[in-house]
């Protein structure tokens, strides 16, 4: 099964975001690392170490089937992601023609995947009230800012 | 000291319909209590309904999950309830999960953990789910009894209102030193009787408090648990003065028997076999109510509501007006997994809802058909216990039973109840002269000096019409077999005075 485009277009937005802070803060963070950082964090206080692995390793595994590219990456006993810097610009952020960055499907798909288990354990509301706490309105697309 | 000196403990809405008239008033706040039951039971739900009806954001709630309770698992099925206000997340209720720090650290830890958390939130409630897997492993720096204690001082000293959830066993109550620090310990249970679930619960302490003892039937459904107390919430209300007020019947010549109509308040039993016209009584009570300006709810078991208002109207009676003009309702309770408590519930709620004077029971045999089975056996205490409540209030019951016919003796219910009842009129089939026909007496009258006479009647199209004047000339009328003391009249066979 394939990721929704609307989380897809999400993840995009979060992406696009992350990647945005971190060049103004000169981070060399991978964009999908600052995402699935602030999902770890925003989270593992509720569900606890354990419970987070479990859902982070879901996604990551839904993730794989449709982008190779993150064969290498892994969860963490604590629930980190590592090793997604192996995979690099395949699964993060290229560069466009016009120069512009933008999110690599790989990045997209493993966070969109982390997105749709939320909704499926916690549902819409609590999945947005989630975001809305980690990442300011304008970072989750009109859409979502709305919904909220 | 005076009551004005003494302490006054703010007691909690608890969330749970018929919960907070069970815990004496509301849970005292500041108080550590224990949740306790078998898997299944309702704890975590129970915790849920106090933590949503009382997190703010000025005060949130802590709910510390720990093995056992997976939060993304809880807070998936949770929201399935109406209780359930995600608006409320994160902002007043707040999910910490200690997993980690049971899992690998000591108890010592655990309380160091809570307590940063409590610092740091500052929270009105704090729940623990599940308390029991967080002391379940061996100890060794601090003993479990030292743990719970500060646990308890700490809770309390930030004025937090505390529920610790455990799967514990009745056996447990004795050692466990969890229950001797607890200022409340309710009691959930769940057990399968022939083929139906029963649950109950039961407030075995609660400090500072006059909680109704017993045992509660309390059911979960989308809203969450709603607990029926055993009270039905009447407690705290004044019972009405004895009134001196007759209630006519709408049968002119019954309420003569009478001594002038029920007395308000009354419960009155009305016996007799299939046939013999109790339904049709019952409605020209109800009826006459009505037209007196006294709302009334009927209570039906054996047929529906519409078909009750029919067959009312082809007796000359309205009562589907009344009913779209809230003065009258009639409610089918015919489910057959109820408890007596939430059917009761459901009567005292029309009740309380249109203030009616007037409650009519159609009939005794339905409504414990309408039970499940493990709740026929306090089918009579319950009914006690509502009669009581009802006519306390001023209520005045009308009650049908069905009565085997005998011709050897005069049974006035096969249930046994006629002590909760004021007054029994006793209808039935007499053979006289070759005709069944039906007799009617009053058996009982409680502080009233009733009629004696034994007095035919007919059902007509206007409803149960007593005939002429008592019968004599008949020896034996109740035993359904009478003989003649004097010769019949060539006619009618039936002799008046």
């Amino acid at each position: 099964m394939m990721t929704s485009p609307e989380m897809r277009d999400l993840a995009r937005c979060l992406l696009t975001y992350e990647a945005s802070v971190g060049k103004v803060y000169g981070s060399k963070e991978l964009a999908t690392l600052r995402v699935y950082e602030k999902l770890r964090q925003s989270l593992i206080g509720t569900t606890g170490v354990a419970g987070f692995h479990a859902i982070a390793s879901r996604a990551l595994a839904l993730a794989r089937d449709e982008a190779p590219g993150l064969n290498a990456a892994q969860v963490a006993v604590d629930g980190s992601l590592v090793a997604l810097s192996e995979s690099g610009a395949q699964v993060d952020m290229d560069k466009n023609q016009t120069g512009e960055y933008q999110p690599n499907e790989g990045g997209v798909i493993l966070i969109a995947r982390l997105f749709e288990l939320l909704l499926a354990f916690l549902g819409e509301t609590l999945t947005l009230r989630l975001l809305q706490d980690a990442w300011p309105a304008g970072a989750l697309g009109k859409d979502i800012a709305e919904k909220g | 000291m005076s009551k004005q000196d003494r302490v006054i403990i703010k007691k909690l809405p608890t969330g749970v319909p018929g919960l907070d008239e069970i815990v004496g008033g509301g849970l005292p706040e500041y108080s550590f209590n224990i949740i306790a039951g078998a898997p299944g039971s309702g704890k975590t739900t129970l915790a849920h309904q106090f933590v949503f009806a009382n997190a703010t954001p000025e005060r949130p709630a802590l709910y510390f999950t720990v093995l056992g309770e997976s939060a993304l698992k809880m807070l998936r099925y949770q929201q399935q309830y109406t209780f359930f206000d995600p608006a409320k997340l994160p902002g007043s209720i707040r999910f910490v999960n200690l997993s980690e720090v049971v899992l690998e650290k000591d108890l010592g830890a655990v309380l160091e953990e809570i307590t940063k958390e409590v610092e740091k939130a500052n929270p009105a409630v704090v729940v623990v789910d599940s308390f029991r897997t967080m002391v379940r492993k061996p100890q060794s720096d601090m003993d479990l009894q030292s743990f719970i204690q500060r646990l308890a001082l700490f809770l309390a000293s930030w004025q937090a209102t505390t529920f610790l959830i455990g799967e514990y066993a009745e056996d447990e109550l004795r050692d466990n030193p969890i229950f001797t620090v607890a200022d409340g310990l309710l009691w959930l249970r769940q057990t399968a009787e022939r083929n139906s679930i029963v649950r109950k619960l039961q407030i075995m302490k609660m400090r500072g408090q006059d909680s109704v003892p017993g045992l509660h039937t309390f059911r979960i459904t989308d809203a969450g648990i709603q607990a029926f107390s055993r009270t039905f919430g009447l407690t705290a209300r004044v019972r009405s003065p004895s009134s001196a007020r007759r209630l006519s019947f709408g049968v002119a010549e019954l309420d003569k028997m009478l001594d002038g109509g029920v007395r308000e308040g009354d419960s009155v039993l009305v016996a007799g076999s299939s046939g013999t016209g109790k339904s049709v009584l019952a409605t020209q009570f109800i009826a006459e109510g009505i037209s007196q300006g006294e709302p009334g709810i009927v209570a039906v078991f054996e047929e529906r509501p519409q078909a009750y208002a029919e067959r009312a109207t082809s007796l000359g009676l309205d009562l589907e007006t009344p009913q779209k003009d809230g003065r009258l309702s009639i409610l089918y309770l015919r489910p057959l997994d109820l408890s007596v408590d939430e059917t009761m519930q459901s009567i005292l709620d029309a009740v309380q809802k249109i203030g009616a004077k007037r409650l009519v029971i159609d009939s005794l045999a339905g409504f414990e058909m309408a039970l499940s089975p493990g709740f026929r056996a306090d089918f009579r205490e319950s009914l006690y216990r509502m009669i009581f409540a009802l006519t306390g209030i001023g209520v005045t019951i009308l009650s049908t039973v069905e009565v085997d016919e005998s011709f050897i003796e005069f049974p006035f219910s096969t249930y046994s109840i006629s002590f909760l009842c004021d007054d029994i009129v006793r209808l039935r089939y007499v053979s006289i002269d070759g005709q069944l026909r039906k007799i009617m007496v009053v058996i009982k009258m409680r502080g009233g000096n009733h009629g004696k006479d034994i007095r035919e009647y007919e059902i007509t199209s206007k409803g149960v019409v007593i005939l002429g004047k008592r019968l004599v000339n008949y020896q034996g009328l109740i035993t359904g077999i009478p003989v003649h003391s004097q010769p019949p009249d060539p006619i009618d066979g039936v002799t008046n005075e």
